[in-house]
């Protein structure tokens, strides 16, 4: 039975590798062994399902001088009237070699007719997988809400495979993340958001695990809007004594108390640019070490041609292979740090302290 | 040759050993600490985690220059 299980676990895991493997190396034109990396963290306006179905473009939606557009592709856009056009853009063509260079068509639209595009709200790969984890979670939650509500693992046992698993997450994230982070008081009032935080998080990283996947949280606006969040949630619920640390920090000299008020006014923003850059850091940084490692099958192929690159490739493959795992990993640390970090925050804005103002008596 | 290369390939390793050394304390911390209190063991994998992080995360600040230093 797990021998069984083992061996149905490799056989997914190596095709999963393989179709991952077939996409990255798709990425070099035949003419060249270039592999793009920057291309993939590239915030795309299209699906790339590229080596089996081929790309899907997205809708874009602009908003220029001349008012609110909608298209339903960016082929569309650029054949409409509305002066709208992409310099590297080719009918059919993913990517076009310019000075020697793989330029790849980024679909950013400018306008040729002397307009400016002032807002650009068109779908990107990015928002779409934000969406459609978005839509994972509320579908989970309405499913567990439906369960809990007809008494299933309240007055009986929980039941499933689904709910087991959940209620494992949701109660660590309550217990372990809210409840020690926050204290007994004003825990249960914070825990929606972390949870819905760690599970956003958790399928944002793990769309990347699955064959065209992409995660939306190798993109720095993504990370941000998330911090922002988490930002806006700490200030709002700010106690009196949080708001008197930063500007009026107890306990210290007078002429010290303007310097701590600097001190502390920028530690309010930098705890969540912390936030967003490592989240996106970690993500982007995984990203890049796969194509990394696949890209050294075309160096090799470069500088010693095709039969070294043919021998030495089970190396890289092994070696993506062990990346993917810790990207398996670190898909759930990070989740784990973000809602953790972010419990931490709110647990040292919404504390309030019992009032010590005297200085403590020196024995 | 671009010297930002090189700037970057620097920095890059720099703050790896950095972050390689500071996380390698708090390892060494949690280790001991667990070794000489296990019934603690849970409360010193949280702090040890978000210490890790909070250390990984001035590393990452070193990578991602380093990076926009290399594709600038």
């Amino acid at each position: 039975m797990i021998q069984n299980f083992r061996r149905v676990f490799l056989t997914g895991l190596l095709l999963i590798l393989g179709v991952q493997l077939a996409i990255a190396a798709e990425g070099p034109g035949n003419d060249s062994n270039q592999i793009d990396i920057q291309g993939k963290l590239r915030n795309e306006y299209f699906l790339d399902f590229s080596p089996v179905f081929g790309k899907i473009q997205l809708p874009r939606i602009i908003y220029d001088n001349n008012g609110l557009h909608f298209f339903s592709s960016t082929t569309a856009a650029i054949n409409s009237n509305s002066g709208l056009t992409d310099e590297y853009y080719e009918e059919g063509h993913s990517k076009i070699i310019k000075n020697g260079v793989i330029q790849p068509v980024t679909y950013e639209l400018v306008k040729d007719d002397g307009g400016h595009i002032i807002a650009d709200f068109s779908l990107s790969v990015a928002i779409v997988y934000f969406m459609l984890s978005g839509f994972l979670v509320l579908l989970v939650f309405i499913y567990l809400n439906k369960k809990y509500s007809e008494g299933v693992g309240r007055e009986t046992e929980p039941k499933g495979v689904l709910q087991n698993m959940f209620e494992t997450i949701v109660i660590f994230v309550r217990d372990e993340i809210a409840l020690i982070n926050i204290g007994p008081e004003k825990y249960l009032k914070f825990t929606p958001y972390l949870l819905s935080a760690f599970f956003m998080i958790l399928f944002m990283n793990l769309f990347e695990l699955i064959p065209w996947g992409e995660s939306p949280t190798a993109n720095l606006t993504v990370t941000a809007a998330l911090a922002t969040v988490t930002f806006l949630v700490t200030q709002f619920n700010g106690s009196k004594d949080h708001w008197k640390e930063v500007f009026w920090f107890p306990g210290v000299p007078v002429f010290v108390k303007p310097i701590m008020a600097v001190v502390e006014f920028l530690g309010l923003f930098t705890k969540p640019f912390a936030l967003c850059i490592r989240l996106f850091a970690n993500m982007a940084s995984g990203k890049v070490l796969i194509l990394s490692m696949i890209g050294l099958i075309f160096v090799f192929a470069n500088k010693f041609g095709a039969g070294m690159a043919y021998g030495t490739s089970p190396i890289w493959i092994v070696m993506t292979l062990f990346i993917y795992m810790i990207k398996l990993l670190v898909a759930f640390i990070q989740a784990y740090i973000f809602t953790i970090l972010s419990a931490l925050f709110i647990g040292l804005a919404t504390a309030e302290h019992e009032h010590h103002d005297a200085e403590p008596a020196h024995q | 040759m671009d010297m930002a290369y090189l700037a970057a390939g620097l920095g890059a390793g720099i703050a790896a050993i950095g972050a390689g050394i500071g996380i390698g304390l708090i390892g060494k911390g949690a280790m001991d600490g667990t070794a000489r209190q296990p019934e603690a063991s849970n409360d010193i994998r949280t702090s040890m985690l978000i210490s890790a992080a909070l250390i990984e995360g001035v590393a990452l600040f070193g990578e991602v220059i380093s990076f926009l230093l290399a594709i600038k």
